[in-house]
């Protein structure tokens, strides 16, 4: 009964709203710089968060687009690691992902395209994202920016004459 | 206590709402369009398929005797207590069942009735008393008699139009809920991206440069001096095929309503509001056929423009001989060739989607003043194409693009300014990786000649 009842208040906390986690990302490259076909490694910390309330972690290296057009989306790496205990009893767990300080690392190649690009209507922007989901079903996600190639910023119009 | 947000951050740190909910919250609504469609849909093959079938297939043909006819009117009454009627033969029918002399009025479809009474008499008219004829009782009601059999097509793609389209959306709706259930947007991605890649790509991708688009279409066909002549999209063809479409539908329209009213007036009627609407049809039609010609005669006035290239696709920092070729009669006071890189980006704006376009970077080849045409040759022009070291790649996704086009504007004598564009495509720049190697990248073609 009294195993029954710590079980009920551990269920229930992981169910109370928690704090935003502080979560930290570095790159193995200097000003997060990357050529394409260039070998990502990022490592990540989260912090500020009770381990016991996270079901999921997902990071994930995606592309996607900004400014005026609909989001479009890519992604080149994706790992859900399943927190939860399984009905077996067995917990996944990756050996890329410790579960005890919530720190984890991810690499992968980059592909050739698309680079990076700040246009005027169309934006190309490359992130680390590191998604949290808790057990109550809401989720917590934090995204690092990082570089592919180095196109400059495109102007406003201008006629360039030979 | 938390209060729900209506609103979040959509980029950096963000803590999101609860995405079952929301796929929740979708699903239902798109159940209930999918269980409308399917109940309307029913109705409406219970209404007006099933009866049309059971008269083809089920009611059984006899021989009757038209005994009496007459005209029967149907009111229909408006909120506003305003009557319109209408109205249909109506014939008594003689026939036998079984040894048994049954006699009915026939009946019929709410279609084939009339708003004019002189139409529905005068239809009577074509009936005789006394005269024997073919009819069709159903044997489930004997004295439910029709003097007609068939399927009227239309009124079933009415019919079914509305809730098919309901049931459509009412699916795709549920397929997209259970695809987004508890399934955070890059797992969505990772899982179906290459699925709905694959099946909705506006462009087939460059093999090992994805999101650039293929540029077999603009390598298959060679130059005579140069390595590739590149295809043409010029706006002028468009705005051709545009105003022949037009020009084809609406005289098509023209016509069927010309004849209608011909058939018209042939029987002794002729219906004022037909007759009303033909004329101006009929002038529309006539201008959208000399829209049409006087933009014919602009393209093939001109004379088309050729663009041959060295190298293709196009690389940063490369340069390429590009020859121009302008053909035809028309002198040119202006004639200047552009290199371009041009944005595109689809959206949403409420029920619209629009695209819009921005020119971001444009760059003058050559400019040529008085062009005067030698007859029977073509002005022809090599100049040096030099693409920035730094410049971005050609970039398609759904929503998004970047192309990179070569334009010619020019300003003819006489007649209105000329536009014509071809695209390249441009890879990224042969990248140098962090260990000092080069990336070797194999492309469908060298880039000189």
């Amino acid at each position: 009964m009294t195993e029954s009842k710590q079980i009920d208040h551990s269920t229930l906390g992981s169910y109370r709203i928690q704090p935003n986690p502080r979560i930290s990302v570095t790159f193995n490259h200097e000003n997060n710089q990357y050529g394409g076909g260039d070998q990502l490694r990022a490592h990540y910390i989260v912090e500020g968060i009770e381990s016991h309330s996270i079901s999921a972690v997902e990071r994930s290296v995606v592309w996607y687009t900004e400014g005026k057009g609909e989001e479009d989306l890519g992604v080149i790496f994706f790992e859900r690691i399943q927190l939860d205990k399984r009905k077996d009893g067995a917990q996944m767990s990756p050996t890329s992902l410790s579960t005890d300080h919530l720190t984890g690392a991810l690499a992968t190649d980059l592909p050739l395209s698309p680079l990076s690009y700040e246009g005027i209507i169309v934006k190309i922007r490359w992130c680390v994202r590191i998604r949290i989901f808790f057990r109550s079903g809401r989720d917590f996600v934090s995204e690092y920016i990082f570089f592919l190639g180095s196109v400059p910023v495109a102007r406003l119009p201008v006629k360039i004459e030979k | 206590m938390r209060l729900p947000t209506f609103f979040s951050k959509k980029r950096g740190d963000r803590r999101t709402g609860l995405p079952a909910w929301g796929s929740l919250g979708e699903g239902i609504y798109h159940a209930v369009l999918l269980v409308a469609g399917l109940t309307i849909g029913v109705l409406m093959l219970a209404g007006v398929a099933v009866p049309e079938w059971r008269i083809n297939n089920q009611f059984i043909e006899v021989n009757g005797r038209l005994i009496g006819k007459g005209l029967a009117r149907h009111t229909l009454r408006d909120v506003f207590g305003g009557a319109k009627y209408s109205w249909r033969p109506a014939l008594l029918v003689q026939y036998e069942v079984e040894g048994e002399n049954i006699e009915s009025w026939n009946t019929v479809h709410s279609s084939e009735t009339s708003e004019t009474r002189a139409f529905a008499l005068h239809e009577l008219d074509d009936w005789e008393l006394g005269g024997q004829l073919r009819c069709w009782y159903d044997p489930e009601d004997i004295e439910t008699v029709v003097l007609k059999q068939g399927y009227s097509w239309w009124l079933w793609l009415l019919a079914l139009l509305l809730p098919g389209a309901l049931v459509a959306f009412g699916v795709t709706g549920l397929i997209h809920s259970l695809k987004a259930w508890g399934r955070s947007e890059e797992r969505q991605a990772a899982q179906f991206g290459r699925i709905l890649e694959t099946l909705g790509s506006p462009l087939p991708e460059t093999t090992g440069f994805p999101t650039i688009p293929a540029c077999d279409n603009l390598v298959n066909s060679p130059g005579t001096m140069l390595r590739f002549r590149l295809p043409t999209e010029s706006p002028e063809a468009w705005s051709l095929i545009g105003a022949g479409l037009f020009s084809g539908l609406w005289n098509v329209v023209v016509i069927l309503l010309a004849v209608n009213v011909g058939f018209d007036i042939a029987g002794g009627r002729a219906d004022l509001w037909l007759l009303g609407l033909l004329a101006p049809f009929t002038i529309i039609g006539l201008a959208s056929i000399g829209l049409f010609f006087r933009q014919l005669l602009l393209v093939t006035a001109i004379g088309p423009t050729h663009v041959e290239i060295s190298g293709h696709p196009l690389r940063p920092g490369n340069q390429y001989q590009v020859l121009l070729s302008q053909a035809g009669s028309v002198s040119f006071r202006r004639l200047e060739l552009f290199l371009e890189l041009e944005e595109q980006a689809t959206f949403r704006q409420g029920t619209d989607v629009r695209t819009e376009r921005q020119v971001v970077w444009q760059s003058l080849i050559r400019r040529w003043n008085n062009v005067e045409p030698l007859p029977g040759t073509p002005f022809e022009a090599d100049v040096q194409l030099e693409l920035p070291s730094q410049a971005m790649h050609s970039f398609s996704s759904t929503h998004n693009t970047v192309s990179w086009r070569l334009v010619l504007r020019g300003v003819p004598e006489r007649w209105p300014a000329l536009v014509r564009v071809f695209p390249v495509v441009v890879f990224p720049a042969e990248i140098q990786s962090s260990d000092g190697e080069k990336v070797i990248v194999l492309t469908q073609t060298s880039e000189k000649s």
